[in-house]
């Protein structure tokens, strides 16, 4: 690597990513439709609710112009049955990642393709009981921005951090799982959480297959003297990066 | 009010100096004292001298309580004793608990017992049965004080960390209902002064001590403060309402026990006898007894004052309330002259005076009319039909004044009330006047006067304002241009309508006029260009902005319910003839005030039998709309022409997908029709109407109803019915929306984007027209019968559609359908060239 940059995105730039994420806004006062880059956003007029991406939303919250009307994921009863979930009915997966908003038919359509952030999956109508991609610093952002619109902003608080520390822990356990070069699903796992992960991971699977090395050379050493076998076992490591 | 003078009471000197409790049984003939000392005493009516005693009791008694044949005492080493009167003996231990008792409370059946001690849990024992006991395990601390409510479905457990705990008993299993917080103060289990929750006999409401030494009325129905009565300047030991609910008698540790007039909340009478600990009202007579910490016992007669032992002959009256939510019904003017002409009391309230709980009272006249009035109120269609009339939340368990609207054996027709939109009765001291989606105007009462207060949505637009209403306000509108109030006429100050635009140009343009004597406002309304008033006289009055008069006339179909306004258009809701179900007939009218003409005259609204109206509007789009009590949203197609309106529901909200689980109880209150969306409330716990602070609204897309929301449990497998549902209703509901805006360019100036929004609207349903024939493709050959029709319902007259569709079944290789979508399409064009 010529840049000394580590490699995939910095939490930095998750959190700038997730920006571009749509959320619903309750205006409080009317706002002309804009032409953006991404499209033309929707008029305002109090009080009728209207999407918006993030980075907006969060500028006219704080000229408080708008209020935030938090996706209904990160409501206290959601995050509890999420938190459920994550430690009593599958205590070693991730919880699924919200449905796909677009019915996927079998036709191949442009929305199939669709991906975070470019899906509504933090709008007011959004599923609750889903931890979407963004949820990390989705969260952090509206509690930090919008504690007032969100219902229980500490009960939603410590729910957050239960939800990280729980989930974090399964990311180092899943460790143990490529130890060896075992395979480990990543379904429902947040970006800031692989941003988070990488590093550590990144570590840990180089230290092993530094462990590794020195055992590779001995069995290729006694393959050569015992003739040969098949040694592919530490390709699958790069399953996480 | 002096302190009286009264001959000082002597005390009887019964127990030995420590916390003394007194019961009488319900019949008044015994009175129970228990106390430290291992003896509980009997006094029998009317031998003022001697009790009989009862000797093998526990020491440290604290608690008891007495039905006509047995009382139960609680005591410090954790044991609930029952003794019989007739044996004079002691019968059983009902329960042991290991740390001592604090409380018990028998029902006012005599069935079940509840025993609070230091333990967490509150057990509710049956007194006959000992093996069945129910437990309220949801408190985190230990209960000081326990009472049954007059009808026994509830419990209200005062916790020592200042929370009052309601449960319900209706069910086996008791189960927490609300929990209430800042009434009461926290207290140890062993304290002396008082956060019991006291019931007031007419079972809406209850009385409870608070921290700053007043006593303070709570209705059980919004759980809002009521009146409340301050004058003790020592902390709270015992209070009780007299048998009928018209007094009020406490005793605090400033030495004084004060008799107070519930309806006024004045202080009758002050008698001064220090460390008072426990009180309780003669079930009949005029004694009051109490007892202090020395361990005497002191039987008052003649405790109310000569002047007002009027009060105790009076039935069950009324606990105090702000608004109290009956006689508001009532004192609608003009309302009900015969079903609801008397507004006193029922004679049926007499009867309920028995259900005192609190201090163990109960009825002279035994359990029988116990059961006869369990029977009248579990008549759940009784129940239901006076729900669908009266617009009040109606719980079986409001005893008071539940049977005033019909008495049996005279059939009256059911007339249906009339309502402002978007106002929400009085709760507690607040109300809100209107919601919608410019703003809302909310009152407060503030006994002398009321304040006012007008907020809006758009902050940028308008600025909010309020103002101190000495006219009593109880009606408002608010939209783009103005706000509209209005007042009920009182005895001498006759109606006034008042009117205050956001905007002006001259130095003073809000006006008011009144209303010719004794006519009352029924509802108001407030369109761009005129303000409507329907009054109780059955007048419909138009004013303009500015208040000239521009019409009056007698609205054909009275009582008048209610009316809305949209631009020139005014319509008037009135009750016709009486229907099939004994209710009556809603009807309408629909005019055009400045071309004076009439759209529909006293047409019908399509209600289901038994059902009311919960509010009418107009969209933003200017159709008219109603909201019914079956949480249905309609409007009228076609309504500007004479006789040709029908009523179409746009949107079910029992057939909601967010309740299609059936774990979410909600109602909705409905606020406005804009953007083809319907703003409403979301409500919760059962809740009719919102309250402060103000909930956010939410919008619902138009839905419907054809079927039945999908379970949520069948996720993946069967994505294709789902999908054609989904379109039927969109073409349905597009078909509604295109009528609607066909009619409004048709009858109106109509502007260039309107006429566009009718292309895109019909080229939408063109859209889900194609999207149901791909699916139908999809199914398969023999879908084709159905395939064409859909074809043939395209709207599109041009024959790119036509075109489309061909190209969809081609693409699905329906040879068969495509060359019959052909012939159609060249058809189709054939006819156009011909006109």
């Amino acid at each position: 690597m010529a840049l000394p940059l580590p490699p995939g995105l910095t939490p930095s730039e998750v959190a700038f990513v997730c920006e571009l994420e749509m959320v619903t806004v309750v205006p409080r006062q009317q706002l002309k439709s804009h032409d953006l880059l991404s499209g033309p956003t929707p008029a305002l007029r109090p009080p009728h609710r209207a999407p918006l991406p993030l980075w907006l939303a969060l500028l006219l919250k704080r000229q408080r112009r708008a209020n935030i009307i938090p996706p209904p994921w990160l409501l206290p009863t959601s995050l509890e049955r999420i938190l459920r979930y994550e430690t009593e009915t599958s205590p070693s997966a991730f919880s699924p990642p919200p449905p796909h908003p677009h019915t996927v038919s079998v036709l191949p359509s442009a929305t199939d393709q669709m991906t975070p952030p470019f899906l509504p999956s933090s709008t007011a109508d959004a599923p609750s009981g889903h931890l979407p991609y963004h949820w990390l610093e989705l969260g952090e952002i509206l509690l930090e921005a919008c504690s007032d619109d969100i219902p229980d902003p500490d009960k939603v608080r410590t729910l957050l951090r239960d939800l990280r520390e729980v989930r974090m822990a399964k990311m180092r356990a899943s460790t143990k799982e490529l130890e060896g070069g075992g395979v480990v699903s990543l379904r429902g796992v947040g970006a800031m959480e692989v941003a988070e992960g990488r590093q550590f991971v990144v570590g840990v699977m180089d230290g092993l297959r530094k462990l590794g090395a020195s055992r590779e050379t001995e069995r290729r050493r006694r393959e050569e003297e015992g003739g040969d076998g098949d040694g592919n076992s530490d390709d699958d490591d790069m399953e996480m990066e | 009010m002096a302190t009286t003078t009264h001959i000082r009471v002597r005390g009887l000197p019964a127990h030995n100096p420590g916390p003394t409790y007194l019961s009488y049984t319900p019949d008044g003939t015994k009175l129970v004292t228990v106390g430290s000392n291992n003896t509980a005493r009997v006094y029998n009516e009317g031998s003022d001298g001697e009790p009989s005693n009862l000797d093998d009791c526990q020491e440290q008694n604290f608690a008891v309580d007495a039905t006509n044949e047995f009382m139960v005492a609680g005591s410090e080493d954790g044991t609930v004793s029952k003794y019989n009167f007739d044996s004079m003996e002691f019968d059983k231990f009902l329960v042991r608990t290991t740390l001592p008792v604090r409380d018990v409370c028998i029902s006012s059946d005599g069935i079940w017992c509840a025993v609070a001690s230091d333990e967490l849990v509150v057990k509710i024992v049956n007194t006959s049965d000992q093996s069945a006991v129910m437990y309220l395990r949801d408190q985190p601390r230990p209960i000081k004080h326990l009472s049954f409510d007059p009808s026994n479905k509830y419990i209200a457990l005062s916790c020592t960390n200042g929370l009052v705990y309601f449960y319900s008993l209706k069910n086996d299993e008791p189960e927490l209902v609300r929990t209430v917080e800042g009434l009461i103060r926290t207290l140890e289990t062993d304290s002396e002064f008082s956060s019991k929750i006291v019931w007031h006999p007419d079972g809406r409401a209850f009385a409870a001590a608070t921290p700053t030494r007043d006593i303070q009325v709570m209705s059980k129905g919004d759980w809002e403060n009521q009146r409340a009565f301050s004058g003790h300047s020592g902390d709270i030991t015992t209070l009780a309402w007299s048998p009928n609910g018209a007094m009020l008698a406490s005793a605090a540790r400033d030495g004084k026990v004060i008799l107070w007039d519930t309806k006024t909340q004045k202080i009758i009478a002050i008698y001064d006898y220090p460390n008072v600990m426990d009180l309780a009202w003669h079930p009949t007579n005029n004694i009051v007894s109490f007892t202090n910490t020395d361990g005497q016992v002191f039987i008052y007669h003649d405790f109310v004052p000569p002047t007002h032992t009027q009060l105790l002959r009076l039935s069950v009256q009324p606990a105090p309330f702000i608004h109290d939510p009956l006689s508001e019904i009532s004192a609608n003017a003009a309302r009900r002259p015969v079903t609801n002409g008397s507004k006193d009391v029922p004679h049926r309230g007499v009867r309920q005076q028995s259900h005192d709980s609190l201090e163990g009272v109960d009825d002279i006249l035994g359990s029988v009319l116990d059961d006869d009035f369990v029977e009248d109120d579990d008549g759940a269609g009784y129940a239901l039909g006076l729900n669908g009339n009266g617009k009040r939340p109606l719980d079986d368990t409001t005893t008071y004044g539940s049977t005033t609207k019909r008495t049996y054996g005279r059939w009256e027709p059911r007339v249906h009330e009339s309502f402002q939109p978007g106002s929400t009765p009085w709760r507690g001291n607040r109300k809100y006047l209107c919601l919608n989606l410019i703003g809302f105007v909310w009152t407060v009462d503030q006994d002398t006067h009321n304040t006012v207060t007008v907020e809006f949505y758009d902050h940028e637009e308008y600025r909010d304002f309020h103002f101190t209403d000495t006219c009593l306000y109880d009606k408002a509108c608010l939209n783009e241009q103005g706000t509209l109030f209005a007042c009920k006429a009182e005895e001498k100050t006759p109606a006034v309508i008042f009117y205050r635009p956001h905007e002006t140009w001259t130095a003073r343009t809000d006006w008011r006029t009144e209303l010719p004597k004794g006519e009352d406002v029924t509802a108001i309304s407030l369109s761009d260009s005129f303000i409507t008033v329907t009054t109780s006289a059955n007048y419909v009055r138009i004013y303009t902005l500015f208040g000239i008069p521009y019409r009056v006339f007698r609205q054909k179909s009275t009582p008048t319910i209610s009316c809305a306004s949209w631009r020139d258009y005014v319509l008037t809701l009135g009750n016709g003839p009486v229907g099939a179900d004994g209710n009556t007939k809603l009807l309408y009218t629909i005019q055009n005030i400045k071309r004076d003409e009439i759209c529909q005259s006293e047409d019908l609204v399509a209600l289901p039998d038994g059902e009311t109206l919960k509010s009418v509007f107009f969209s933003d789009d200017g159709n008219p709309c109603i909201y019914d009590s079956t949480g249905t949203l309609l409007t009228l197609l076609h309504w500007r022409t004479p006789s040709q309106a029908i009523w179409t529901p746009l949107l079910d909200t029992k057939l909601l997908s967010r309740l299609a689980s059936g774990r979410k109880t909600e109602s909705y209150f409905p606020v406005a029709v804009a953007d083809n969306k319907f703003h409403c409330i979301i409500l919760k716990g059962g809740d009719q109407y919102p309250y402060f602070p103000r909930p956010l609204l939410s919008e619902f897309d138009f839905e419907v109803p054809l079927y039945s929301p999908p379970k949520p449990t069948s996720d993946d497998d069967e994505p294709e019915i789902d999908e054609s549902k989904k379109l039927e209703k969109n073409f349905v509901l597009g078909s509604i929306l295109a009528t609607q805006q066909q009619d409004l360019i048709d009858y109106t100036k109509s502007t260039p984007s309107q006429r566009q929004n009718l292309a895109k609207v019909e080229l939408d349903i063109d859209k889900t027209l194609l999207q149901m024939l791909a699916v139908e493709c999809r199914e398969g050959e023999e879908r084709g019968m159905r395939a064409l029709e859909i074809v043939a319902l395209l709207r599109d007259r041009t024959g790119r559609m036509i075109e489309a569709a061909g190209k969809v079944a081609d693409r699905y290789g329906r040879g068969v359908l495509a060359e019959k979508i052909r012939e159609l399409g060249e058809e189709r064009l054939a006819a156009m060239e011909e006109d």
